[in-house]
């Protein structure tokens, strides 16, 4: 594949569910939590669901979501956090299970662009690890997965051939300057999906410990110029489908940087989309 | 704006506290109770105890016939509330609404307001459980949701472990599938009429109108009718951990129901209370009282105080009656709590010529005393009634 024109991306936001949005101006005044879902829909056309991850998903809620979208929306959904952050070694294929009926609603809707496989950052590449991630990722099998690293030892090209061979895909995150971390890179394991993540370059809040710190970050004019041009490059011609989601949630930053992705990536130069007017790419 | 409202449950508080001082108790069967108590009751009693068949407020000699073989601690009042106001104390770090039981393990918290420095309620919520569980070695079970009422019956739902998240607008569908049982404030008379008509869901019982409903339920149809919707404006109670109430407790070493003990230590509880108020410009104008008794069984007399005071003297008269109100029983007394509510500054308006009164003379003695204490230290003087039985401690 080598033409970004026949690549269909899905840009938006982690999360939707923020009151703070309503200060910023993305959503209208007065919006109640229930109806942003509803908002958000009339300019993405994707979103992260960050709940997943704290809650193993419950289908019946997972089914009203699905009622509340149109047919061309998708959700990437995060894997639960027993199974990435607190893994019990006896429980968790049990708990696979659970995330799989969780999600059947989804997969059944034709709503789900995969799943977000967010590993923390004290995962390293070791051999505990190593063997853990491919248990998990032979017990998801079947399943559309994007596995996004938080550490740096994982930059590795057996790695990369690794989730090649198994069509995974690898995200690609942008995050800040930091020892440790995973860095920037641009790479398509998976030619049916690329997926970037964008949490802000806010290395004095990364590890603060509170998310509001942690996230909040405006990309700048130039930073998201530099990504479009790699995202279109890059990215596009790899794959078929790309997601990409911006996570400095903090004071509407990800919904206007996202839409200004989306501008750049039109080629409409330095007119910017209006908030709260459809864009779809 | 909707409201985001977390739940905290510690399952079986008492038991978890236990556990976390002597480990080998985790994952067994333990029941809390006086055990040399007569008519003792169970206090608290862990999962697995229940799953036996033992309940809170078991007479303790039946729950001793479903299994012999469970240990039986007796209870530690103290100790409960100690950890409670550890909890607490983290928890003040993210709203200053909190609504919180006597020492059993349940918090709410109002976040809707937190959101803008701390991040998603949800997040809030994951935080203080990992909190709780690093600094305190206790695993809370957590819940969001729009109102105490959804965000209860959710850690109802998964209770002794894990976590549920009501989203906004969710509240009908997820109470729904539910038993009726479930709902807090349907009590059995309500119940056991509703299953008379054959509902025992939620669903089904929302089939009934307004009107319907006040056919059998009267008075109480609103409120029925509301909380099968989910429906609870009820606020998290606003509370300020240093301007709302001040509390001091007292245990016995041996049991006791000696009228002269409890007076003692009642005397000792309200200089203590009475100290911090004049430290800070207040006074109390409410006052509770909660006996335990050594049964496990609890009374609690609450009174006001008109005018609302700071004097210990003045305190104690209306505290003695309200010691006469609770104390009901027989049975002895294990642990004393008592509660100065609704504090407020005092009257700055004074007279210009005070005539010396009883109560004046009063206030001298105590600002003397206070002196006295700050100087050479609380010990150093002594109100006669607190010497009545040199057991009784300061």
């Amino acid at each position: 594949m080598a033409d970004s024109t026949a690549c269909r991306l899905y840009i938006g936001t982690s999360g939707y569910s923020y009151g703070e949005w309503i200060d910023s101006g993305f959503y209208p005044d007065g919006t109640h939590s229930s109806n942003m879902l509803d908002c958000y829909i009339k300019t993405f056309h994707t979103t992260e669901l960050n709940y997943t991850w704290y809650q193993m998903p419950k289908a019946p809620a997972m089914e009203r979501m699905c009622e509340k979208v149109p047919a061309h929306f998708k959700f990437a959904a995060k894997l639960t956090r027993t199974l990435t952050h607190e893994v019990k070694k006896n429980l968790w294929q049990k708990e696979v299970l659970a995330f799989r009926q969780g999600m059947e609603p989804l997969i059944r809707a034709k709503k789900l662009l995969c799943i977000l496989i967010q590993l923390p950052p004290y995962f390293e590449r070791s051999v505990d690890f190593r063997n853990y991630l491919a248990a998990l990722l032979d017990e998801l099998s079947g399943l559309h997965l994007a596995v996004e690293f938080r550490h740096d030892s994982w930059v590795n090209d057996k790695v990369f051939s690794e989730l090649q061979r198994r069509k995974i895909t690898l995200v690609n995150v942008d995050e800040p300057d930091l020892p440790g971390l995973f860095p920037r890179l641009c790479v398509v394991t998976n030619p049916d999906l690329f997926y970037v993540r964008f949490h802000g370059r806010n290395a004095k809040g990364w590890r603060s410990g509170s998310m509001q710190k942690q996230f909040d970050y405006d990309y700048r004019d130039e930073e998201l110029k530099i990504w479009a041009a790699r995202i279109e490059n890059e990215l596009m011609p790899e794959a078929a489908t790309g997601g990409i989601f911006f996570n400095n949630h903090v004071r509407g930053q990800a919904p206007k940087n996202a839409l200004r992705l989306i501008d750049l990536l039109l080629r409409k130069g330095n007119k910017k989309t209006p908030w709260n007017e459809p864009s779809s790419i | 704006m909707e409201r985001a409202v977390i739940h905290l449950n510690i399952a079986d508080f008492a038991v978890a506290v236990e556990a976390n001082l002597a480990p080998t108790l985790k994952g067994r069967p333990l029941i809390i109770a006086p055990e040399g108590a007569p008519r003792a009751v169970v206090y608290d009693m862990s999962d697995e105890a229940y799953k036996e068949g033992v309940r809170k407020g078991m007479p303790l000699s039946r729950a001793k016939r479903l299994n012999q073989k469970i240990p039986i601690l007796a209870p530690s009042f103290n100790r409960y509330e100690q950890a409670m106001k550890a909890l607490l104390k983290e928890t003040f770090a993210f709203t200053p609404l909190i609504e919180y039981g006597q020492a059993d393990g349940h918090i709410f918290m109002d976040v809707t307001a937190s959101k803008r420095l701390f991040g998603p309620s949800v997040d809030m919520a994951f935080r203080l459980k990992k909190i709780f569980k690093k600094a305190f070695n206790l695993d809370p079970i957590w819940s969001v949701a729009t109102s105490k009422l959804v965000a209860k019956v959710a850690t109802r739902l998964v209770k002794p472990l894990g976590e549920y998240i009501v989203a906004p607008g969710d509240e009908e569908a997820f109470l729904g599938p539910l038993p009726l049982s479930l709902i807090p404030g349907l009590e059995k008379p309500e119940l056991k009429r509703l299953k008379e008509f054959n509902l025992f869901f939620v669903s089904e019982a929302r089939t009934l109108t307004l009107e319907q409903l006040k056919i059998p339920f009267l008075q109480k149809a609103p409120l029925i009718y509301d909380r099968i919707r989910g429906i609870d404006p009820a606020p998290v109670r606003a509370f300020s951990e240093t301007a709302s109430t001040l509390s001091a407790d007292h245990e016995f070493s041996d049991d006791t129901n000696t009228a002269g003990s409890l007076r003692s230590a009642l005397y000792l509880m309200i200089e203590q209370i009475c100290r911090v108020l004049r430290t800070r410009n207040l006074h109390g104008a409410g006052t509770k009282l909660i006996l335990s008794y050594s049964d496990g069984v609890q009374n609690t007399s609450t009174s006001r105080l008109s005018p609302s005071t700071s004097n210990d003297m003045a305190m104690f008269k209306a505290s003695a009656l309200l010691l006469d109100k609770a104390w009901t029983r027989r049975v002895r007394i294990r642990h004393m709590r008592l509660i100065c509510e609704k504090l407020c500054p005092p009257m700055v308006q004074t007279e210009l010529f005070t005539p010396e009164t009883r109560e004046t003379k009063q206030a001298c003695l105590i600002e003397a005393m206070d002196k006295i204490r700050k100087r050479f230290g609380k010990h150093a003087i002594r109100a006669g009634l607190t010497l009545t039985e040199n057991r009784i401690g300061s």
